[in-house]
């Protein structure tokens, strides 16, 4: 199909340096993209401008929204939706989701370990520094042997597809990942504007995920329990992610608590409830580790259930994801994810890693600080990206700054040269046209007792502003639907 | 010999305005171990709501209140009464190979299998030119080097009540000279752990009889780790080895871990809280 031929494309302008995911480098639309192509051609730009107008506002009207913090203010507001799926073809799927599950489990078995025997470190593999001065490590979750032996029972894997075609893993998100609610939404959205485009294609559900959720907690019950009562816990309304915590309740038929809706008794937790208290097995908690518990940990958390910590360590309980995760998503064990996959799987990587630079090494730290320009500075133990520097956008006092940051504490950042992430056509509001924009790709895994399962589907995080890279939400980025196609 | 104590804890709280929600945690029971024998145990409080007997995340019992009433005034007493067998620290080998007890602690799974207690935590941090307070001497064993860091430590602080908190960072400590118990065990600990030897925080009491210090609160002291001997008692507050008088409740990585009573409690306004500790022993028949 010519270019004239498509209204809505006449001024996509293409940068041949980046990868664009509609394209093959023959500047011909690939051919799972065609049909959409053409679909969407028969539109005028101003036909799409209103569908996607239509589209957001019902994202408001849901009540589909997520909160920015920043040092001045915290605002609501809607997960900028962009019409145009992304498309991913069932062999490129079949590399995610198998990369995806090998990490989950490979990083399961990892925190087995740092929290039993240790093997991994004993044995050199990997450095005693990952624990030792790990502010994740956590010494209450020593020998504690969590229902099903599962930890990370939610993987939020962040991957992009570079220059070269290939996928590499950004992070492993395994504390408290989000956004699988917009992956939901998105698909509703999409499908609510142009119905008309899914009969041209076979593509995979994602509103299975809430009953695979279900499963899976179910699945890791305490012992001695029967027909198990789930329930989500939300730091409150006020938190950025309240909409997905009601949804994913809502979705899976379980109550949405917050901290002052359960207590504990004898070392089992209750929920208040108008017929009295109801025993809770399965706690699905979106508060980090530290709130959770304010006898035992933060003593000012208010979100918390005093006593909780004592009924999970009795097995009365589960908590998903256990508790002390966060030693495992720690950008400095992400580096050894080749060897953490090898040691505990006996298996090569399906999905690469970005090489990564630890600022703790001295000759690491020397090539870093020379290098500045050409990498990404990444605090190890931030999520939602902040803190990150990426170096050719730095002035040269910024610079500075950085460098001095980084040598009062190099344990703390770790370095990986800048990627240039594939880029897909995204409607862009101030142009009013399609306009190339850098793309990642979350995607969610579940691990439970013999239950493996990743969402066919996933987040597309689109960065926004021109030549960004940094697409988290809460950075000002975008979101698009994105359809794993089935296999014939 | 064997002696039998008692100890009696006892806690008050005044509240200006009522509570409507209060939880706590006591971590105050005597442990059971190879010279700590328990008999009973007797837990109340003035608003006669029920206790909960617990564990904490390091495994250690705790007793939990929850009173699920509004009150101003609340007190609680625990009297305990447990056996001690008498200890004589000095009964131990010595370490026969110097050598080998300083490679030994140098060793990857040796470090690893200690690593709670070789590791730095906020209070007990010791500022870059610190770490050099201390240094072992290795021609001496690691059971006198341990002795003498006691005996410095005891001598390079002096015992002040009322100056210091239990969240003092050690810089201000050292600055400042003085403290409590402890201060003199978070001291001690960074020291042994600057050293590669693990020490862990210990909270207790001290039978007072024989003019030591450590007030009549909980008292602290610490416990380091000699290969081929095992955890040893060290009071740097006292400049003494643990004996048949301390009576071990918990241990930890410091203070944080080992904290007596926590509380959760929902009111606003000022409140006062007072803690006396009192133990008495008699030899046994």
């Amino acid at each position: 199909m010519a270019h004239s031929s498509n209204q809505i494309f006449t001024s996509y302008e293409r940068n041949p340096a980046l990868l664009d995911e509609i394209y093959e480098s023959n500047g011909e639309v690939k051919e799972i993209y065609k049909k959409l192509f053409s679909l969407y051609g028969e539109h005028s730009i101003l036909d799409y401008v209103k569908l996607n107008e239509k589209a957001k506002s019902s994202f408001f009207n849901q009540g589909i929204t997520f909160q920015v913090y920043s040092e001045k203010d915290t605002q609501e507001k809607i997960f900028p939706f962009d019409l145009f799926p992304r498309i991913i073809d069932p062999e490129d799927w079949d590399i995610i989701e198998r990369g995806a599950i090998q990490r989950s489990k490979a990083l399961n078995l990892f925190l087995w370990d740092v929290y039993h025997d240790k093997k991994i470190i004993k044995q050199g593999i990997v450095p005693m520094d990952l624990i030792s001065s790990s502010i994740n490590y956590m010494h209450q979750m020593l020998g504690v042997d969590p229902p099903g032996g599962i930890y990370n029972h939610i993987s939020g894997t962040d991957i992009i597809k570079h220059s070269d075609g290939k996928y590499y893993v950004l992070e492993d998100n395994i504390r408290c990942p989000s956004g699988v609610s917009y992956v939901i939404c998105n698909r509703t959205a999409l499908k609510r504007a142009l119905f008309g485009v899914f009969n041209h294609y076979q593509t995979c559900s994602v509103t299975n995920y809430a009953e695979n959720l279900l499963e899976l907690l179910e699945s890791v019950k305490p012992k001695g329990v029967d027909v198990p009562n789930v329930v989500v816990i939300t730091p409150g309304m006020y938190n950025s992610a309240f909409y997905e915590h009601s949804y994913l309740a809502k979705t899976m038929g379980v109550e949405l608590v917050e901290g002052r809706d359960l207590f504990v008794e004898n070392d089992f937790v209750y929920m208040k409830t108008i017929r009295g208290p109801l025993k809770v097995d399965i706690i699905y908690r979106r508060i980090d580790d530290l709130f959770l518990d304010p006898l035992e940990f933060k003593p000012d958390s208010s979100i918390g259930v005093p006593g909780l910590f004592a009924a999970y360590k009795k097995g009365n309980v589960t908590l998903a994801n256990a508790p002390g995760t966060g030693v495992a998503d720690d950008k400095a064990v992400y580096t050894y994810m080749p060897e953490i996959i090898k040691y505990y799987l006996n298996e090569e990587p399906i999905l690469s890693n970005v090489h990564t630079y630890h600022c703790s090494r001295p000759d690491e730290l020397k090539y870093v600080l020379e290098h500045i320009h050409e990498l990404v500075i990444k605090p190890v133990d931030e999520a939602g990206g902040y803190g990150i520097s990426i170096g050719n956008r730095l002035t040269k006092s910024e610079i500075e700054t950085v460098k001095k940051q980084i040598k009062e504490n190099p344990r703390k950042y770790v370095a990986q040269p800048i990627l240039s992430l594939s880029v897909h056509p995204t409607y862009i509001d101030e142009s009013e046209s399609f306009e190339q924009r850098h793309v990642d790709l979350r995607t969610f895994t579940i691990l439970g007792k013999d239950k493996e399962f990743v969402l066919k589907g996933g987040l597309t995080r689109v960065a926004l502003k021109k030549g960004n890279l940094i697409v988290n939400s809460s950075q000002g980025g975008g979101s698009k639907d994105t359809w794993v196609l089935k296999n014939n | 010999m064997l002696l039998e104590y008692s100890i009696i804890y006892k806690a008050q709280n005044h509240y200006e305005n009522w509570v409507d929600d209060a939880h706590w945690q006591f971590l105050i029971i005597p442990e059971q171990n190879n010279s700590q024998e328990f008999v009973s145990i007797d837990f109340t409080n003035s608003l006669n709501v029920p206790n909960e007997f617990s564990v904490n995340a390091y495994g250690f019992k705790t007793i939990r209140v929850n009173p699920k009433m509004k009150f101003k005034d609340i007190a609680f007493e625990a009297d305990f009464k447990l056996i001690k067998r008498e200890v004589n620290p000095f009964d131990f080998r010595p370490e026969e190979d110097i050598e080998g007890s300083f490679k030994k602690i140098e060793e990857l799974n040796f470090r690893v299998d200690f690593e709670p207690f070789l590791r730095t935590t906020p209070l007990t941090f010791l500022p870059q030119n610190d770490k050099g307070l201390f240094v072992f001497d290795h021609t001496q064993s690691i059971f006198e080097n341990l002795q003498n860091l006691n005996n410095w430590t005891f001598k390079h602080l002096y015992f002040k009540t009322g100056v210091t908190s239990v969240d003092t960072k050690l810089h201000e400590i050292l600055e400042n000279k003085h403290g409590v118990c402890q201060d003199f065990t978070h001291l001690f600990c960074a020291l042994a752990r600057a050293n590669n030897v693990p020490a862990r925080y210990v909270s207790g009491y001290l039978h007072q009889g024989n003019g030591y210090f450590g007030d009549s609160q909980m008292h602290a002291w610490a416990e380091a780790y000699i290969p081929n001997i095992g955890w040893m008692g060290f009071d740097p507050t006292n400049n003494l080895l643990a004996n048949t008088n301390h009576i071990k409740v918990a241990h930890g990585k410091d203070y944080e871990d080992c904290s007596p009573l926590k509380g959760v409690v929902h009111t606003h306004g000022e409140h006062e809280t007072s803690h006396t500790v009192q133990v008495s022993s008699q030899q046994q028949q």
